[in-house]
Parts: structure tokens; sequence; C-alpha cells
């Protein structure tokens, strides 16, 4: 990263056309993007989104998650413009564009396939928006210059698009968005299409961009790994309907629904077959829960298990059977036996011992770390 | 911000935004056509059903005179003139679609044989000839099958013609007017059907049956027949009513039903029975189509009409 | 053994086969430059042919009307065809079976068949209204209507090569629709407008029956002419023309076949 170009550099240093300086100081302030009863249906039976309200604040980096088909990208695809909500209304920055054409919208996307024109070099790619606004030739050739720089393009620049690797095109159609500083950037799973080292180095420079320019980014994934790590905030779809919105931490322990708990990697969900006070009656026996909750699903997460040798009795105790041992060097993930139903847990290698397949032992859960949901 | 109630459906003002959009694109292409095609070839399906008038114009009432004649029962009784076009021109398009399939098939063969960049290449040389103007093609025709040229003296040596007649006129040379011209278009669908072909089939079909013939009729023919019919299609429907070759290198006695049509339309002037004879060439057509789309639906992909 | 025999004959019967594609083209050809006024003796090379034929009022006036012909016809078909073709892909989601038949219609419509149809509908029509007396008018109507699916076939399959998502990239990236037209859209399709061109033009040149039909007595064409000039009798002359044909359309199909192949990777 270059050190000594900032967020505010960038905004300054780029003369806008007048009315869009006018309005420019005003919308980097207030470029939260509200939406009221989004609705959107494909042909006759689909339906894509289903009343969605959400709001997405200034600076903020959002992700939208759901598996394939929940309304995702549906929802992105409408804040860029690219399709239009059957009823409903967007704002960003306090103004309503919901009838405003995508190519009037400062919004830019960052395409699944990058969408890099053929027909154009990469510098020329990189102008194509701020052409396309008017600006003069030898100002474009300066903020080119300068966001290729900001995200280290070096000569890349001076290829022809067929020449990128996946990688390169990925930076190029990022830096080809980033140019035009929009109010709101969308990323539609950008980095799906690249392999696990080139991704996970590419999502740590995405924040730090992000963080830098203190834009509003919005995020589209299936990832629940990667939208943990990239976001301020994630909201859960499925079904055209938004199941959660919160922090990463939020959604991954208190998920709002057995949807999100299984969505976010849990599989310890067990129904709740009796209640009384705290005390529930489950398939595992019973257990004690911090909170009396309503929910008919008990969660339990992996990690806030713990396993004593051999059987110890005591609240929140439960024999069990060592069935499999996945060992992972920093950590090692069971599958335990405990009657007729199987847990999973996951231990930290700190040193000690790590159970083995058959070896008896006893899974101990804080009532803390008890949760109940609704399916 | 409010939602303000019930908004007018952006769901139909897209619709209604596309259907423009399509109107606007589609629309010149689409009534240029049903103009300047369409419609003139219904009204000729039309003149087909009516009575040749005294300047051979289309007249009422509407009449299957024409019909008639083309099958022979003219005012003065049966004649077969008419009728002997049509049986020449169905002998015709049947020996030279025979005879192109029988020189392209090897070659379309001997192609896939080849390195695979010399492939292009001598496809390439294969189609160049049809890209020059057909009379012009026909004319080069003329010039080595007139009497006194190598090859008329050469059939002439051989005894296969009277002295000093030449090979043209005749039925022999409208037959290779029609294999020169047609040759690519046969070429093209094999040669991609040969591509096509899976050589395990090949080599398995080898091991089982001895012979290369039983070989070839059992595991390589098989796979090419849906190239090689779209190419009979391809060469059988405009040979049917080729117009060029049989008036240039036929003469009298070579002529097809496009010369019969054609000559309805100038010389002999009888407009009704011209147009009968189109719509002969028209059903023959519509068989191809049709047949090319079945070939198409067996092929179990896209239709592509080799062009 | 008996492989390698199979493949010397098959060698044989290519180039054999090459001989009889290109001899009549190359005896016309040769001929064009024969000093002697015969077809079939070449007595010495000589240009005499090429010089009457520079002389050649209607041959010259033919040559004008067919390169007016090819090029209107082919700039009309152009813009026309390209609508098309961006509407097919555009639309391409809708069931548009209708429109197929109606571009395939003038690409299967036997020659003469299309030529006695549109001569009988226009002398109709010009009996009727005095509206579309046979000439030039005629002729490039007719060769538009045969263009036209070539050039939609042409642009629609370049659209449908590209990634869809372009067309997002560049709304998104601030063009309007007209932009989006000049910016985007028109140079990608370039090089299949190139070769769209240059194959009407070919077409256009090539083309005699449907020329023939639909022809006034002032508008021959060189395709035209010739054919008169062999129906009254061969002449050395004729080579000389054709010569110049088979070197012109050979050009226009080597362009438009570069043009097809220059693609993006």
């Amino acid at each position: 990263m270059n050190e000594t170009i900032t967020a505010d550099a960038i905004a300054s240093s780029h003369p806008r056309t007048a009315e869009a300086a006018a309005e420019g100081e005003a919308s980097r302030q207030a470029s939260a993007i509200e939406m009221q009863g989004l609705h959107k249906r494909f042909g006759r039976a689909t339906v894509a989104l289903d009343g969605v309200d959400l709001t997405i604040e200034a600076g903020e980096f959002f992700t939208l998650l759901g598996p394939s088909g929940c309304g995702k990208t549906t929802l992105l695809r409408i804040l860029a413009g690219l399709e239009e909500a059957d009823d409903g209304r967007l704002a960003i920055g306090g103004r309503d564009i919901t009838e405003v054409p995508p190519h009037r919208r400062s919004v830019n996307t960052v395409f699944q396939s990058y969408a890099l024109f053929p027909h154009l070099s990469v510098r020329d790619n990189l102008a194509f928006g701020l052409k396309m606004r008017g600006m003069a030739a030898a100002a474009r050739h300066a903020k080119v210059d300068e966001i290729a720089d900001f995200i280290k393009l070096g000569d890349l620049v001076d290829r022809r698009v067929d020449q990128l690797s996946g990688g390169q095109r990925q930076r190029i159609a990022l830096a080809r968005a980033l140019v035009c500083e929009p109010d709101v950037l969308l990323l539609d799973e950008p980095l799906s299409a690249l392999d696990a080292g080139l991704r996970s180095q590419l999502q740590v420079e995405l924040l730090r961009v992000q963080k830098r320019l203190g834009m509003t980014f919005v995020f589209v994934t299936h990832d629940q790994d990667e939208a943990m790590v990239m976001s301020d905030r994630i909201a859960v779809l499925n079904g055209g309907v938004i199941q959660q919105v919160g922090p990463p931490r939020e959604v991954y322990e208190h998920p709002a629904n057995a949807f999100v708990a299984r969505f976010m990697g849990h599989d310890n969900l067990y129904p709740v077959t009796g209640r009384q006070g705290s005390r529930l009656a489950t398939a595992l026996g019973e257990l004690t829960t911090a909170e009396a909750g309503e929910g008919e699903l008990l969660l339990i997460r992996p990690e806030t298990l713990d396993l004593l040798p051999g059987e110890v009795a005591g609240d929140n105790h439960l024999p069990a059977v060592v069935v499999e041992r996945l060992y992972r060097g920093s950590h090692a993930e069971y599958r335990l036996e405990v009657g007729d139903t199987t847990l999973q847990a996951t231990l930290n290698n700190r040193g000690r011992h790590l159970p083995e397949v058959g070896d008896r032992v006893t899974i101990t859960v804080a009532p803390d770390d008890l949760i109940t949901l609704s399916e | 911000m409010a939602y303000t109630g019930v908004m007018p459906s952006a769901r139909s003002r897209a619709m209604v935004r596309e259907a423009r959009h399509l109107l606007f694109t589609v629309a010149p292409g689409a009534v240029w056509i049903v103009i300047f095609l369409v419609l003139p070839g219904a009204y000729l399906m039309g003149v087909a059903f009516m009575t040749n008038g005294p300047y051979g114009l289309p007249e009422m009432p509407l009449s299957l005179e024409s019909f008639k004649r083309l099958a022979g029962f003219g005012f003065l009784g049966w004649s077969p003139g008419n009728l002997y076009t049509l049986l020449r021109s169905l002998w015709q398009t049947a020996v030279s679609t025979g005879l192109v399939v029988l020189v392209a098939y090897p070659i379309a063969y001997y192609i896939t044989t080849c390195r695979e960049k010399w492939r292009p290449i001598m496809l390439l040389l294969v189609v160049v000839p049809s890209w020059t103007n057909q009379v012009i093609r026909t004319f080069g025709w003329m010039n080595l099958l007139a009497p006194g040229t190598p090859l008329s003296g050469l059939a002439e040596g051989l005894g296969l013609i009277a002295p000093n007649m030449g090979l043209y006129p005749s039925s022999f040379a409208v037959t290779l007017g029609l294999v020169y011209n047609f040759l690519p278009f046969m070429v093209l669908p094999l040669y991609a059907a040969f591509e096509k072909l899976d050589t395990a089939q090949v080599e398995a079909a080898q091991d089982l049956f001895a012979s290369p013939v039983r070989a070839f009729w059992h595991a390589v023919f098989p796979q090419t027949l849906p190239g090689l019919l779209a190419g009979i299609v391809l060469v059988a429907i405009p040979a049917f009513g080729m117009y060029v070759i049989p008036e240039l290198l036929g003469g009298g006695k070579g002529m097809m039903l496009g010369n019969l049509v054609a000559t309805q339309f100038s010389g002999g002037a009888n407009w009704p029975l011209g147009a009968a004879g189109a719509i002969l060439m028209l059903i023959a057509t519509f068989i191809g189509l049709f047949a090319m789309r079945r070939i198409g639906k067996r092929l179990g992909g896209g239709e592509e009409v080799v062009i | 053994m008996r492989k390698r025999t199979l493949q010397r004959g098959l060698t044989a019967f290519w180039w054999f086969t090459l001989a009889f594609l290109y001899l009549p083209l190359a005896v016309v050809v040769l001929f064009s430059f024969n000093a002697a006024n015969s077809a079939a003796s070449f007595t010495g090379v000589s240009l005499r042919w090429y010089h009457q034929l520079m002389g050649n009022e209607e041959i010259l006036s033919a040559f004008a009307n067919s390169l007016v012909l090819a090029i209107t016809s082919s700039v009309m078909a152009l813009g026309i065809g390209c609508l098309i073709g961006y509407g097919m892909y555009r639309h391409r989601h809708r069931k548009l079976g209708w429109l197929i038949v109606l571009i395939y219609l003038p690409i299967v419509l036997p020659d003469i068949v299309f030529g006695i149809s549109e001569m009988a509908f226009f002398v109709q029509i010009h009996r009727l209204t005095g509206l579309l007396q046979p000439g030039l008018g005629t002729m490039i109507i007719a060769h538009v209507t045969f263009q036209i699916p070539f050039v939609a076939l042409i642009v629609y399959s370049r659209f449908v090569g590209l990634d869809p998502t372009l067309f997002e990239a560049a709304k998104d990236l601030y063009a309007s629709p007209l932009k989006r037209v000049v910016h985007f859209m028109l140079p990608t399709i370039k090089p299949a407008l190139i070769s769209a061109f240059f194959l009407s033009f070919t077409l256009s040149v090539d083309d005699f029956v449907i020329s023939f039909f639909t022809a006034g007595p002032e508008s021959a064409t060189l395709p035209i002419y010739i054919w008169g000039a062999i129906k009254k009798g061969v002449s050395p002359e004729i080579n000389a023309i054709a010569t110049l044909m088979i070197g012109a359309v050979a050009i226009a199909a080597i362009m438009s076949l570069l043009f097809s192949r220059r693609r993006p990777a």
C-alpha cells in the first residue's frame, strides 16, 4: 500500500464537474443506503426479493451473504440500477434513486466476470467511466495514473486486456470502478474465480483499500468465511428475505434462526423436546442455559465445548465416545456419540492431551454458550 | 424517506420499454423483408392460380390451368414438353447430387487426415472458386468444353461425341456444371461430420470387423450420415431451381425447371405458368428445409445453416 | 501398406479435384491475356482485350452500376441488418421463431423464385402506382433484401460471443444509451461490421439471377453485361472483364475473412 495517499488526498485532488462537485461533498459525507420494501419477481413464479428493508451506513463494508438464488445478487443489481425493483424504494445519500438509470447513479460495480472491455487497452478501460462523465483527456490521464499507483498496478496499465491473468483482471476491474469515486462500490463475488492463495491476499488488499478510502462497499458472496473476514456487518438472505443483519460475531455466535446457523456452518442443532425454566430436554440429555429462550432448537457451537477424559458427573456434563478425529494442527475436529446422537466439537491444540478415537470422554459446556433458535 | 404507497408498476413499464426496443431494432428489417419478399412471394403464389392474359400477364378468373399445363395438358391436347423439363430437372438434380457426393466424400475425409494447420487453408481452397460469379464460372466451362478445345478433342478421340460438336451444349455439360458449382456445399458439412468423428469407434470396429469395408460401413458411415444428409439438402434444393448453368451449357435440350420458369417471365410470357413452376420449387425448398430441421434435431444440437 | 496406398490415392484425387475447381477460372484468366481472338489456342501474351474494355462505354457503365449497386445496398443492409442482429441478441430469450423464419427466408429461397417474385411484384406496383420503375432502385431493394440476413447473423453471432456483463459495465460506468452505442457497441462489433460489409459487397457483385430479373434497361451490371455478351457469342473481351471481377471478388472475400478471423482472445 502506498502510505502517502489517503482517501482525502484522492478525493480532493480530482476536480469533478461543477455539478458533481457541488453535490460531491454532501454525498461523500452521507452516502448511506436505504432500502424500503424492495420486491422483485422474475417471470411469474420466481420471487427474487420479497420485501427487503435494509439500511447500510456510510463508509461501511457491508456484505450480502446467502446461498445461490437467495436474492443477494438481485439486490446488488437493484442498487446498481441494472435491475428495476417491482416495488419499493431505494435511496443513496438521502436521494431517492429508485428510478434513476444506472449511468446516472454514483455507484460502480466490480463484476464477477470483471467485464473488462476487450476492444480497449487497460488504460482506456480504467478511463472509461471518467470519459463517459465528460472529463477532459489530460485530467483522465492523471487520474488513471494515480489510481494505478494506488492499486499498485505498475506496468499493467499499458498491457492489453487479453494479456492479463485472473488476479490482474480483478485488480483492474476494482481500479476501474474506484477511479470514478462512486458514493457506493458494489462487488459481485469479485474473488470467486480466483484460487485460494490469491483470494485471501486480495481479501486483505480489498479491505485495506476500503478502510483507506472510507467508501461504502457492498459485497456479495456465498462464502461465510469471506463474509466474516471482510465485513463490518453482514446481511444473511434466503428466499428473497433478510434473515439477519449484524456484525460478523453476532451473526456467527447468535444466529437469528436455524437457517442462519446452518449457513454459518453450525451442525450441532437439536430439537428441544421439553423445557422447565432454563432447563432443556434434548436428545443429548438435559442441559441448562443461561437465558430461557423460546426457540425450539438448541444450538451448540463446536468450539465452545470442552472434553474431559473419562466420565465426570456434573451439570451440563454429557458422557460421550469419540467416533472420529480430524487432526488439523492448530486444532482438532471431533465427532462424538452421545447416546444415539452425534455432536461435533473443536478443540484448540494447546499442547495438552487430545482424546483418541474410541476414548470415553465427558463433554462440558457453559450455560452462556447454549442458545435456542427457531426454525 | 417515506414509502409513498403504490407506484405505477415498474414491471409493466419495463415490459413496454423492452417491447418498444424490440420494435425499434427489428421492425425496419422485418418490415423490409415482408414488403419486398414475403408480399412478392405471396403475390407470385396468387398468380399461379390465375389465368394467362394476352400479354402473358395474369388475369381473373382463378384457375388451375397453369398446373395442368405443367403436367402437359395444353390447348392442343397433351404434349410432354413441360413434363420432360420437369423430369429432366429431377434427373439432373439426382445425378449431379450423387456425383457431388462421390467427389466430396473422399475429399472431406482427406482434409481431416491432413495436418490441423493446413485444414482451414484446404477448405478455403475448395470454397474460393464459388465466390466468383456463377456466370463467369459457367463461362469458364464454356471455354473448356467448346469445339476444338483439348477436352473436346479428347472426347472426340475416344469416340464419345461426333466430330466438331464440342462437349457443350449438352446434358453432360449441365451435369458437369452443376457438380462444379455445388461441390463446396457438400464438402463443408461432410468435413464437419468427419472432424467430429469418434475415432475410438473406428478403432473398435477395426478390431471387431476384419475387413476395412465393413469397418467403414459400420463405424464411419453412420457417423457421417447427418453431414451427408445436410449436404444433400444444400446441393439438391438449389440444383433443382438452377437457371444459369442449364441456360448457358444446356442448349434447347438441356432446359430445366428454372429455365421454364424464367422464360415465362421474359420471352414466352406466361406468368401464371411460370408462377406454378416457382411453386414447385418452393415445395421442394420446404421439403428440404423440413428434412434439414429433422437432421438438426437428430444431431441434438443447434441447427447451423452452412452458408 | 494398404493404408499408404489409400492415402496416396486420396492425395492424387485431392490435386485432381483442385485442378477441376480452378481450371475454368484459370482458362478465363489465361485467355484474357491471349493475343489471338480465339478460345481454343493461345498464341501470345497481350493486353489488347483490357485496352478494348477501357474504350467500351457499355462496360464502363455496367461497372459503375455494379459499384453503385454493391456499395449502396451494402451500406443500407449494414444499417438495417445491424439493428436486427442487435435486436435478436437483446431479445434472444423471447420466442422469436417468426423472426428467424423471416431472416432465413431470403437465404433459402431459390434465386430464381426470389428474382421473379420481386420482378412480378415490382412490375405490378409500377403499373398501379408508377413507383418502383425497374432500374437501379429496384435492384438495390432486391440486393438489400438478400444481404440483410447475412449482416444480421454476423452481428448477432458477434454479440452472442461477448460477455453479457460488458453491456452492464458500460451502463455502470456512466455511459448513456447513445454513448453505449458509440463508445462500446460499435467499437466492439467493428470487426463483424467490416466483415459483414465485405460479405454483402461480395454477394452483391456475385449475384446475377436476382439482378437480372429486377434490372431495368439502363441498369445492367457487369454480370448482366457478361451474360448478354455470352448470349451474343463468346468474345475474348469477356475473359478480361471476368478476370477483373475474379480479382475484385477474391480481394473482397479475403478482406471479409481476415476481419472475421481477427477476434480478441
